[in-house]
């Protein structure tokens, strides 16, 4: 419709008779009408088109880019710790979170919870406003922060974690086995007690070894924040093999 | 507006779609290079820390 519209305007001042016959006042308005509406009408078009690219972006391109970098980075890390015992460089990502439950394989963990860190398709631990404790402390909460959509998307399966299922985290040396025992499928985003190094929330008094997952829900939004509590089960050395605890397995 | 991009486009329909289609990657280029990373920060779909 758009385009008949103004490639009939655009033959008029060359056109034979017929239009030139017609007043030309009207029809000069008419088509300038035409015009306005047609220019309006791509602008919408356009919009919408951008609306679908901006959502391929988010949900598609964003992915593919934090995992390619994610493996680059955890690609180092894993060369750091072979390179045999010694000071640990920790600057590069802390260890490796594994849960059969989140389906996505092992996600690198680094400090803070920075967007430019979250956004390569890792997982942070918080530096404030609560600081996290580490998997290796006495005692604590060990809180950690990922992506539920684009950007790697690492705790976009977070609501299928069920008290029960096992969360294990791997450093160079030790795997830490974690059990998940309670979780809050919806906070406010300012809750920031979740992380405190005894969860209230989540049931416990005493202080204990802690690890709080934390994202944003409902998905494709970040309007709240979903919490998945777990504590330290046990404890096993990496062997020569880095063979995977039961839990893995 | 697109009507005044094509009828100001070289060549026959072949070519002038040929550029068309040109002109259409290049804007997606542009976008998810440089605008989308821009503008996500600025939107609410993607923070995921709680926080104070």
């Amino acid at each position: 419709m758009v385009r008949t519209d103004e490639d009939g305007r655009g033959e008029q001042p060359g056109g034979p008779g017929a239009t030139a016959a017609a007043p030309p006042r009207g029809s000069r308005t008419r088509s300038r009408i035409a015009t306005a509406v047609g220019v309006f009408g791509e602008l919408l078009i356009t919009v919408g088109v951008l609306l679908a690219l901006f959502v391929v972006y988010s949900l598609w391109w964003t992915n593919v880019i934090a995992d390619r970098e994610a493996k680059k980075q955890s690609d180092k890390v894993r060369e750091n710790w072979a390179k045999g015992p010694g000071a640990l460089d920790t600057r590069d990502g802390i260890g490796f979170l594994h849960a059969p439950g989140l389906k996505e394989g092992e996600i690198l963990v680094k400090k803070g919870t920075a967007t430019k860190t979250l956004n390569n398709g890792v997982a942070g631990y918080y530096t404030k406003p609560v600081k996290s404790a580490m998997p290796w402390d006495k005692k604590g909460n060990f809180t950690l922060a990922a992506h539920r959509d684009g950007h790697g998307a690492k705790f976009h399966n977070i609501d299928k974690l069920d008290e029960g299922d096992a969360v294990v985290f791997e450093t160079r040396d030790v795997w830490y086995v974690y059990r998940v025992y309670a979780k809050l499928p919806e906070t406010s985003k300012y809750n920031v007690d979740v992380l405190a190094p005894i969860p209230k929330e989540s049931g416990r008094k005493k202080p204990g070894r802690y690890l709080t997952l934390s994202t944003c829900t409902p998905v494709y939004t970040s309007r709240h924040r979903y919490i998945v509590w777990a504590e330290l089960e046990r404890t096993e050395k990496v062997d020569a093999n880095r063979t995977e605890p039961a839990e893995l397995r | 507006m697109y009507g005044w991009i094509w009828r100001h486009l070289p060549g026959n329909a072949w070519v002038r779609a040929l550029i068309s289609l040109l002109l259409v990657l290049a804007v997606v280029y542009v976008l998810f290079q440089y605008v989308f990373p821009w503008a996500e920060p600025l939107l609410p779909f993607n923070d995921v820390t709680v926080d104070e």
